[in-house]
């Protein structure tokens, strides 16, 4: 699969599992990849950690082994480089 | 103790600032002058609209000093609720600071309500201290911000108790450096997390609430302060647990979680990741000024629901929760069988304000129901079980159905409605509503979320939605939360983000 098409893929699927976690009033179409996500009201700010509790359940990336940055889930741009990062 | 206001020094770790005790006696001294000529005098009442900050201590001081009284407020609540609150509580000036909304100030101007921000401190220095055990100290309130508010009024003698309670079975050496990283608007954070450690003389870390990003560098915050006591809530732990590196200095010598159940497997988690045993389950209610029982010392195997003894109180588990029933030995259960929690201690508060029929509900000959089941076990300590209050526990936070149903219910087009406590993987319990509408039409739909965006706090609104044709009723027709609850989890939910972003 092209790299394009594998981003598009994680794209879609992240897409998918934001919006079961997603405040209502936000439309997440409405989001580009580098908008930030609470600050934008999409997500509650402790909604993070059901962000990471996906990435570890689908991708296998350990936060715990490998410290973690705030900043590597602030949109879902960065979400999607942390995830090429993690599983090339 | 704690007559002379002997406090400790103030970090906010994340902005860098300090006030120590010369500075914020300075500062203290200030307000003092400042509120004095804004005419605040004995027995006023002063809105506090904003908090975990340097000057929300000192303001405190100031309105103590005169004799006034302090109502914190949620900084998040909208202009409506805080509106609702100044025709419960009458406040004669609201403090503002930076990130006070417009909306709100415009609203309290236009109540009456004279406004001050606490950066405009004014050059006059007084010091006076007017401070009358009996007079009301600290307002907070728990529900009722959409309809009749329900404000727990403490005296500085049931304050003082409290602290007193604790200093008696704590001390304070644990508490020398104490981070705070709760809302200074609830008990659990300012009462026992805040003042208890601040005016015993101890140094207070102060960050803003609720903050994943600073969550997420704990245990960086702990070494660099040297922290040696921090409370908090299951949810902030979740985050902590995960994501966050341990400290590495030993500097902690006591964690209380509260406000919420602790899990044992949480409660362990919580010792290996701090690198004390000294972990304790903190049972507190805001009524009871807070921390009310726990351990003492805390270094037994971690049960589920396990509390401990009363800190300045007796427990008692009785077989009945009607207040307007005398109560005798027959009443009173068991060790090991399960009944309903009072509370005795002279840290309870004077009442609800304005609400003598609330607190004839709540109080008998001194004893105060909580609501909560649980029972004593052999050794003589509480364990708890579960609650039977009508209330949603976000993370630690109190969210009231019934103040969500008042809002909905005032929306033109609704028939009926029900809000109930759905679970959730990181709060514990997050918020779900189920509302019968005279028509359910994608229109209509945005109506309601517009209303109820303008009327609740964010942390008040819904998750979860469902449209359904008619809320299920017992025999007697009352509505049973959790049966309401049950029916809609067997239907699908509303796509509201679908149908608002329709609209958008």
């Amino acid at each position: 699969m092209k790299m394009t098409d594998l981003r598009q893929n994680r794209r879609a699927g992240l897409i998918n599992f934001l919006r079961g976690i997603q405040k209502a009033g936000m439309p997440i179409e409405n989001l580009g990849d580098s908008d930030r996500l609470v600050a934008s009201g999409l997500i509650d700010s402790l909604a993070i950690l059901q962000i990471v509790m996906y990435l570890e359940q689908t991708y296998g990336i350990n936060f715990s082994a490998n410290g973690f940055d705030p900043e590597q889930l602030g949109s879902i741009g960065n979400i999607l480089d942390l995830i090429e990062r993690e599983c090339p | 103790m704690l007559l002379d206001l002997n406090v400790g020094n103030i970090t906010e770790p994340v902005s860098g600032r300090r006030w120590d005790q010369a500075e914020i006696r300075s500062q203290t001294a200030l307000r003092i002058g400042r509120l004095r000529k804004l005419g605040i005098a004995q027995k006023d009442r002063v809105f506090l609209a904003f908090g975990n900050r340097l000057e929300f201590f000192s303001e405190l001081l100031a309105i103590w000093s005169l004799g006034g009284c302090a109502i914190p407020i949620d900084s998040r609540l909208t202009s409506f609720e805080v509106e609702n609150l100044v025709n419960a509580a009458s406040p004669e000036l609201a403090v503002i600071d930076d990130e006070t909304p417009q909306e709100i100030i415009s609203m309290l101007t236009a109540a009456g309500v004279k406004v001050v921000a606490t950066s405009d401190t004014g050059s006059d220095a007084v010091t006076v201290n007017s401070i009358h055990l009996d007079n009301d100290a600290l307002i907070l309130f728990t529900s009722g911000s959409t309809g009749d508010p329900k404000g727990v009024v403490h005296t500085h003698r049931s304050l003082r108790a409290r602290w007193m309670s604790l200093r008696d079975h704590l001390g304070v050496e644990a508490f020398r450096r104490t981070l705070c990283m709760l809302p200074t608007h609830f008990g659990h954070g300012l009462i026992c997390n805040s003042l208890f450690p601040w005016l015993s003389g101890n140094d207070l870390y102060i960050t803003q609430p609720f903050r994943p990003d600073l969550v997420m560098k704990l245990g960086s915050l702990i070494d660099e302060h040297g922290i040696t006591f921090m409370s908090s809530v299951p949810a902030i732990w979740k985050l902590a647990l995960r994501l966050a590196k341990p400290p590495q200095s030993g500097t902690l010598q006591r964690v209380h979680c509260g406000s919420a159940p602790l899990s044992s497997h949480m409660w362990d988690d919580i010792r290996k990741w701090t690198g004390t045993q000294n972990v304790c389950n903190a049972y507190g209610i805001t009524e009871t000024g807070s921390w009310v029982a726990g351990l003492s010392v805390a270094d037994v195997p971690a049960v589920d629901g396990l509390i401990g003894q009363g800190w300045g109180s007796v427990i008692r588990v009785l077989n009945t929760n009607d207040t307007f029933q005398s109560i005798g030995p027959d009443n009173i259960c068991g060790p090991g069988e399960s009944g309903y929690v009072w509370l005795n201690t002279p840290a309870l508060m004077k009442g609800y304000f304005n609400r003598d029929d609330l607190t004839a509900k709540a109080v008998s000959d001194g004893w105060f129901m909580t609501g909560d089941i649980g029972f004593i076990d052999e050794t003589g300590r509480l364990v708890l079980r579960g609650r039977e209050r009508d209330e949603i526990n976000k993370g630690g936070m109190k969210v009231f159905p019934s103040d969500i149903d008042a809002v909905v219910e005032r929306f033109g087009r609704t028939k009926d409605v029900c809000t109930f406590a759905l679970d959730d993987p990181i709060y514990g319990q997050n918020v779900g509503i189920a509302i019968v509408l005279e028509d359910t039409s994608d229109d209509t739909v945005r109506a309601l979320y517009s209303w109820m965006k303008s009327h609740l706090a964010e942390s008040k609104m819904p998750v979860r939605w469902w449209m359904i044709d008619a809320i299920p009723r017992t025999s007697r027709g009352k509505i049973n939360r959790d049966a309401v609850k049950a029916a809609c989890q067997e239907l699908q939910p509303l796509d509201m983000p679908s149908i608002l972003g329709k609209g958008a």
